[in-house]
Order: C-alpha cells, then sequence, then structure tokens
C-alpha cells in the first residue's frame, strides 16, 4: 500500500511557514525580554532573530535569509516610506537652523568615523564607505519605539526627521563614493559616472512616479482610511519592486515616495499615515532577520575598532546637536537625550553593507566586520538607549507601557 | 480676606483670555508641547501673557486690560502671531474652537503643576474630558455691588454669548449635533451652574464665607459658574464661549460683552429678579444645541422668541453704547454674521461636510486661526 499522498520527510516548509515562524518567534522573544529583562521588546526580536540564525541555532540557514531579502525590503520599504512622510519639508523650511542641525549631523557623525577609522588604519576609501553607512539612524527602531511607546514631543519629532535627513545623506554619499570604488577596480570612466547617477536618479524617478500614483489614486479613492491603507501598501510594495528589479535603491525610492505624498499633497487627499496592526508585523520581521543575518563571531577581532566606531558616531552627532541645536529651539537638557535616541543602527545598515559588498568584494572582510559588529552591538543597545531617551524625556504615554 | 477685596474698575474696561489648542503638524491630533511653547514664548516679547492651562495639549492667552476693542483686537492679533510663529517652529500648530475633534480623552495627560495635579485628584476623569477651549471676557465694575448687578442682568444674555461662540460641534470623532459641546463638558463639574441669587457685594460675601466654611470652595477658582465677580481684578468674568476660530470674533465678543454691560451699569433698565435663573438652563442648552436657530425666553417680557432675532436686537439696542465705546464696527459685523446665520461650528460642520476628515478639519482650522484666508464663508 502505497500513501503517495504523504509528504516526503522532512517536509519542505515554504515561505508561508518561514513568515509565521519569524513572527511568532519574534512575538515569543519580545514578550520575554520585556516581562524578565524590562527590555524593550525590539531587543527581544533581535535576540529571537540571532537565535534562529546560522551563529547560534541555525534553524534559518543562509540560504532561508536570502529568500527572506525580499521581506526585508518589503519592511524596510513600508519603514523608510512612514519616515519620509514624516519629513514635513514645512518645518524645515520654518526652521532653517534645524535643516542646518540635521545636516551637521550626518556631517559631524561622518567626518567623526572616518576620522577613526582612518586612525585605526583602513584604507580612506573603504574607511569613507563604511562612515557614510555608520551615519544612518535605524528609522525601523526610531519608528517603533516612538509608536510602542505613543511617544510625542520634540525629541521624538527630530529624532525621526534626523533619522530621515540622516538615512538620505548616507545613502547619497553611499553612492557618490561608487565612481571611485568603481575606478579602483579599473572599471571604465563612464561607468563610474553613470552607475551613481542612474541608482539616483532611478530610485528619485520611481519614487516621483509613484508619489503622483500615489496621490491621483487617494483622491480618486477619497478619504476611507481602511481604503487609503491598501492604497499606501500597494504603491510601496510596487515602488519596492521596481526598485529592485531595476537595480535601483529601495531605500531612497521609498523615502522619496514618502517625502513626495507627504509634500505635494497639495489638494490634501491623504489622510494621516496609520499603519497600526498591519505595520507591526513588519516591524517584527524585519527585527528578527536582521537579528539572523548578524555578525558577532568577529566582534572579538575587531573589538577595539567597533568600540571607536561607536564612540566616534556618538560624539559626531552628539556634537552637531549640541553646536545647532540650541538654535533650532532644542533645549538644552534634550540635546543629550536626543543624541541617545539617534544611536540605533540596524536592518538598514546590514542591507548597505551587504549591497556594497555584492558590488566590491573589496569591501569585505575586518571593515566589514567592523560595521556588522558595530550593528550587532547597537542592534541590541540602540533600542534600549532610544526608549530610555524618549521616557526620559517625558514624551512616552504613560499609559503605552513599555516598548 | 484680601483675596475678596473688590478693586474697583475705572469703567467698562475689557481683558479677554483665551484657551487654545495646540495640533501636531503631521496627524492634527492634540500635541503635549505646551511645556516648551511656553518657554519658547518666555523669551519673545509679547503684548499679553501666555500660561499653561490644566493639560499639556492646551496654552492660554491673557491680554492686558483695555477700554477700546480696537486695542484689544490689535493686541490678540500680535500674539497670535507670536504664538503661531513659535508653534511653527516646534512644528506645532494652533488653532481655536471649543473641542478637539477627535482626540480621545484617556490619552490627554495633565500638566505637571500642584494646582493641576491636585484638580486631577479631585475629579479624576472629568478633569481630563475638561479639555476643552473657551474664551472668558472680563469686564471692569466699579464696584461688587455693580458686579453682582451685573451678573444678575448679564445672565440674560448668556444664550447670546454661547451661540455668537459655538465653535464645537464635533467632540471624540462624533459629530455630537451640538454648536457647543464644551459647555456639556463644564456641566459636569459640581461647582458648575450660576451665582446664587444675592442682591449685593454684602449678601455675596456672607455666601461665600459660608461656603468656605463648610469647605465646600477654598477660592472663587473653584466656582465653576457661567459669571462670576473676579474680586482682585473687579471684572466680572464671562466664562460660557467657547473659543471660536480667529481671533478677530474674540474680540468681537468682548466689545459685545462691553457694551452690554455699559448699558446696563448706566442705565440700570431693570432691577435683577429672579425670574432669568427660572429660564436660564432651558435658554442655556438651546443655545447649546442649536446655536443661533434656537429658541429663547425673555424672563420679563415671558415670551419665547428666535433667539437670532434676540441676539439682533440687543446688538442694535446696545449700538450707541458701543459707539461711544468705538465699538460699532465689531458689533456691526456680529449682526451680519447672525443675519446670514454664520456660525463657527456650522463652519466646522461643512469643512467636515467637504473634506470627510477631522483630521483634514483641524488642518483648516489651524489654518484659519494662523489669518489663512478661509475657503468658505466666513
Amino acid at each position: 500500500m502505497s500513501l503517495g499522498f504523504l509528504p516526503q520527510l522532512p517536509p519542505a516548509f515554504g515561505q508561508p511557514a518561514l513568515f509565521g515562524a519569524l513572527l511568532l518567534a519574534g512575538l515569543l522573544g519580545g514578550e520575554l525580554v520585556r516581562r524578565l529583562l524590562g527590555l524593550p521588546r525590539i531587543t527581544g526580536y533581535v535576540l529571537a532573530g540571532v537565535l534562529l540564525g546560522p551563529q547560534v541555532s541555525g534553524l534559518l540557514a543562509p540560504g532561508a535569509l536570502g529568500e527572506a531579502r525580499v521581506l526585508i525590503d518589503l519592511s524596510l520599504g513600508l519603514i523608510v516610506f512612514e519616515l519620509g512622510h514624516r519629513l514635513d519639508a514645512q518645518w524645515l523650511r520654518r526652521n532653517r537652523w534645524l535643516f542646518v542641525a540635521a545636516i551637521a549631523e550626518s556631517a559631524f557623525c561622518f567626518g567623526a568615523v572616518l576620522a577613526a577609522l582612518l586612525a585605526f588604519g583602513f584604507q580612506p576609501l573603504l574607511a569613507a564607505t563604511a562612515a557614510a553607512i555608520g551615519t544612518a539612524t535605524s528609522p525601523a527602531v526610531g519608528l517603533l519605539v516612538a509608536h510602542e511607546l505613543r511617544a510625542s514631543g520634540q525629541v521624538t519629532e527630530r529624532m525621526l526627521l534626523f533619522t530621515a535627513v540622516n538615512c538620505v545623506l548616507a545613502y547619497v554619499a553611499l553612492t557618490l563614493l561608487l565612481p571611485f570604488l568603481h575606478l579602483e577596480h579599473a572599471m571604465s570612466w563612464r561607468e563610474a559616472v553613470l552607475h551613481p547617477l542612474y541608482i539616483l536618479g532611478g530610485s528619485a524617478l520611481v519614487g516621483f512616479v509613484a508619489s503622483l500614483a500615489m496621490l491621483w489614486l487617494a483622491g480618486w479613492v477619497g478619504k476611507r482610511e481602511d481604503h487609503q491603507f491598501i492604497l499606501l501598501v500597494a504603491l510601496v510594495v510596487l515602488a519596492v519592486g521596481a526598485a529592485r528589479s531595476l537595480n535601483l535603491s529601495v531605500v531612497v525610492t521609498l523615502i522619496i515616495l514618502g517625502m513626495l505624498a507627504r509634500n505635494f499633497d497639495y489638494e490634501h487627499v491623504l489622510l494621516p499615515l496609520r499603519f497600526g496592526y498591519g505595520g507591526q508585523l513588519f516591524f517584527v520581521i524585519l527585527f528578527v532577520l536582521t537579528g539572523a543575518s548578524v555578525e558577532f563571531t568577529a566582534l572579538p577581532g575587531v573589538a577595539a575598532a567597533v568600540a571607536a566606531f561607536i564612540v566616534a558616531r556618538f560624539l559626531g552627532k552628539g556634537l552637531a546637536i549640541v553646536a545647532f541645536g540650541r538654535l533650532s529651539g532644542v533645549r538644552p537638557g534634550s540635546a543629550g537625550l536626543l543624541t541617545l535616541a539617534l544611536l540605533p543602527m540596524s536592518g538598514l545598515a546590514v542591507v548597505m553593507v551587504l549591497d556594497t559588498q555584492a558590488m566590491y568584494p573589496a569591501f569585505g572582510g575586518e571593515l566589514a566586520a567592523v560595521v556588522l559588529s558595530a550593528v550587532a552591538v547597537l542592534e541590541i543597545l540602540g533600542p534600549i538607549a532610544t526608549q530610555f531617551a524618549l521616557k526620559r524625556a517625558g514624551e512616552a504615554d504613560p499609559a503605552a507601557g513599555s516598548a | 480676606m484680601d483675596e475678596m477685596q473688590f478693586t474697583p474698575s475705572s469703567g467698562p474696561t475689557l481683558g479677554v483670555e483665551l484657551e487654545l489648542q495646540l495640533v501636531k503638524s503631521h496627524d492634527y491630533d492634540l500635541a503635549r508641547d505646551a511645556g516648551e511653547l511656553l518657554a519658547r514664548l518666555e523669551k519673545v516679547k509679547l503684548p499679553g501673557a501666555v500660561k499653561p492651562e490644566i493639560t499639556e495639549s492646551m496654552i492660554e492667552l491673557n491680554s492686558a486690560v483695555h477700554t477700546r476693542y480696537a486695542a484689544l483686537a490689535a493686541e490678540l492679533d500680535a500674539m497670535r502671531d507670536a504664538v503661531v510663529r513659535e508653534a511653527g517652529m516646534l512644528n506645532l500648530q494652533v488653532c481655536g474652537g471649543g473641542a478637539h475633534p477627535f482626540h480621545s480623552w484617556t490619552e490627554r495627560r495633565v500638566f505637571p503643576t500642584e494646582r493641576f495635579k491636585h484638580v486631577l485628584e479631585r475629579y479624576g476623569y472629568l478633569a481630563k474630558q475638561f479639555t476643552v477651549f473657551g474664551q472668558h471676557i472680563h469686564v471692569g465694575c466699579a464696584s461688587g455691588d455693580d458686579a453682582v448687578y451685573l451678573v444678575h442682568m448679564m445672565t440674560r444674555y448668556v444664550p447670546h454669548f454661547i451661540a455668537l461662540s459655538a465653535a464645537s460641534p464635533f467632540y471624540q470623532g462624533e459629530d455630537t449635533s451640538f454648536q457647543s459641546s464644551r459647555l456639556t463638558a463644564v456641566n459636569a463639574f459640581p461647582l458648575a451652574g450660576h451665582m446664587p441669587f444675592v442682591k449685593d457685594w454684602a449678601e455675596f460675601l456672607e455666601y461665600f464665607d459660608k461656603m468656605r466654611a463648610f469647605g465646600v470652595v477654598e477660592s472663587m477658582k473653584d466656582f465653576y459658574w457661567d459669571i462670576r465677580p473676579k474680586p482682585e481684578f473687579g471684572t466680572i468674568e464671562i466664562r460660557v464661549c467657547d473659543t471660536p476660530l480667529t481671533v478677530e470674533r474674540a474680540a468681537r465678543l468682548a466689545a459685545y460683552a462691553q457694551a452690554l454691560a455699559r448699558w446696563l451699569l448706566d442705565e440700570r433698565p431693570r432691577p435683577a429678579q429672579r425670574a432669568v435663573y427660572l429660564v436660564n438652563a432651558f435658554n442655556r442648552f438651546e443655545a447649546a444645541r442649536f446655536g443661533l436657530r434656537g429658541q429663547l425666553i425673555d424672563p420679563f417680557a415671558e415670551t419665547k422668541r428666535p433667539l437670532a432675532e434676540d441676539i439682533l436686537d440687543a446688538l442694535a439696542g446696545v449700538m450707541p453704547q458701543a459707539s461711544a465705546l468705538e465699538g460699532a464696527e465689531a458689533l456691526a459685523a456680529l449682526a451680519a454674521d447672525v443675519r446670514r446665520g454664520y456660525s463657527d461650528a456650522d463652519w466646522l460642520r461643512e469643512r467636515f461636510a467637504a473634506n470627510k476628515s477631522l483630521a483634514h478639519t483641524v488642518r483648516e482650522s489651524a489654518a484659519r486661526w494662523a489669518g489663512d484666508k478661509p475657503r468658505a464663508s466666513g
């Protein structure tokens, strides 16, 4: 008697099972960490990922991680879109010093990290690449902590604004470094110049077109929260797909989509953005997956450089905020908290490292290990820092509990 | 007893307090940055004063004491501009209106000062539900006796002020069907209502001392009456108005109160009568529920008539006093609005009907407060 309807053992679980398992692991990890250690749930999502990942249990094989890249891109796309949507050009126009402070925050941070890495004897070009990656604050951590604490106030708003600006600038810097990396690899001048132009211009164009479509369709759909939610997710996913298949940058495309959808909405067709529970799913997936892809093994070997990287990054951001914060209306006591809130690095940095490595294997080895180890450390410490900062600033809703 | 010493005012002087909503620019829900904004405003030279109010979503503009409407209007204008500008630096917007259309009261936090903490402890959820925004108008009186007379006589006109200022049709995400839903939130307090029918200041002091001896109140602040005497300022304070959607309207309402007070105190048209308090609750409800479309029972003529008609007659009646006080233009503007049936509450409903989103209704209301040209009539 043959039982051909039975699956082969062990059964092959596909994407749906992976998706479910990641969510469940994240939920359990987040809740355990919160209950037992009183730490933010995000830290638990990441730890769950670390436990599932190739470095510990290996339940998530590197192959599965590759498949999950789609999920990372989608989650990051939605998050970065929301971040772009919070970037209010009118605020920057009204408060010029804020714009200066945001630019300085990125520039000082880049400079400080670059200097630290050069001091460790890394090659200037590669050090600059790593510094560009280090400039970006994790948009996912900032948004999720703010959501979960229902935080509202100046530190929260500025953290999100500075994050949006430093993510954009980090990507622009990274892209502008491309020609030099190209030349280093003896590729043609033409390729060296055209590639960054293609990435930035193409991403901007896709984001622009998608924002026009979003605004037009939102006007047609009308002010129904449920319908607009579907519309936003649909266009975000479409834009992520388009950016991926055109070899563009998902992050730049989506942040531009968010910014333009907000700032071109002259007719006021869009409702205030609320991703709610649906958005939470993607946050959990993103953090578990980045947890699974973090690199701890190299940490002992490069510990000193990692420490220098993190400290320089913090000091760079802090110096800019202290220098320009007052002029832009940050209260003296809040400058330190704002700097602390901007500490997290996460999925975005991992994606940046992977992308750079894919194009330039030379950006591997020790330097990638430094950046990825810094990410690993800040994955754990970052959410704690952000939560502490927002609570300390008195901007968390006491009724919301702990993130 | 110092607090209850009536400081005489020279004639019907004017002063205004406006409670304003602070909203976030990205979702138009109430913000919690009153503290930050106040800290910024401390460094700005302002004609009046800006103060914290009970929740961190609210600030209060206090005008100086004025004798003329034009000066009050100009001052409110300047304060409005300064507040809007400083709020803009913090990515906040400011708006008028008696209530925030969709905030959830459970999320409100009370400003961490001693008095407000005490209010929260004492009144529980009422204190948070009391996230409503009103305009208080002070009119000067020469003596405590004048103040008592004026409170009794002004009570007949309370529905006028309710209907003319009504700007809170939406509350916690719903159309309440009221023109002023704010007033209902005020009613819940045990010491809401009106001053008892005392004949003069001496009798009022007797009443006050008794209430204090009972331990019902500690100071005049504990009475949430529609109109109350304010002895240390030498004024009566009309507290029934929603904060209008524009400073212009706020100043006009004050001009109307001033002209009425001048007429009542100069002409003494009739002795104070207990009858006003018999019909007060009915009139007050009609005005809050239906606004200008409500009815009013005239306790003196013992007739029921449309509120709008009564307002137009009263505005015309005190026009000589308004002219003498250089406020005729303000009363004429109010009368024109009544004639075409305009109210801020209707404007808010109209904007909601047009844009189908309370968040966008708040956005338009904030733009209007800031002085942008309104889209609709008004």
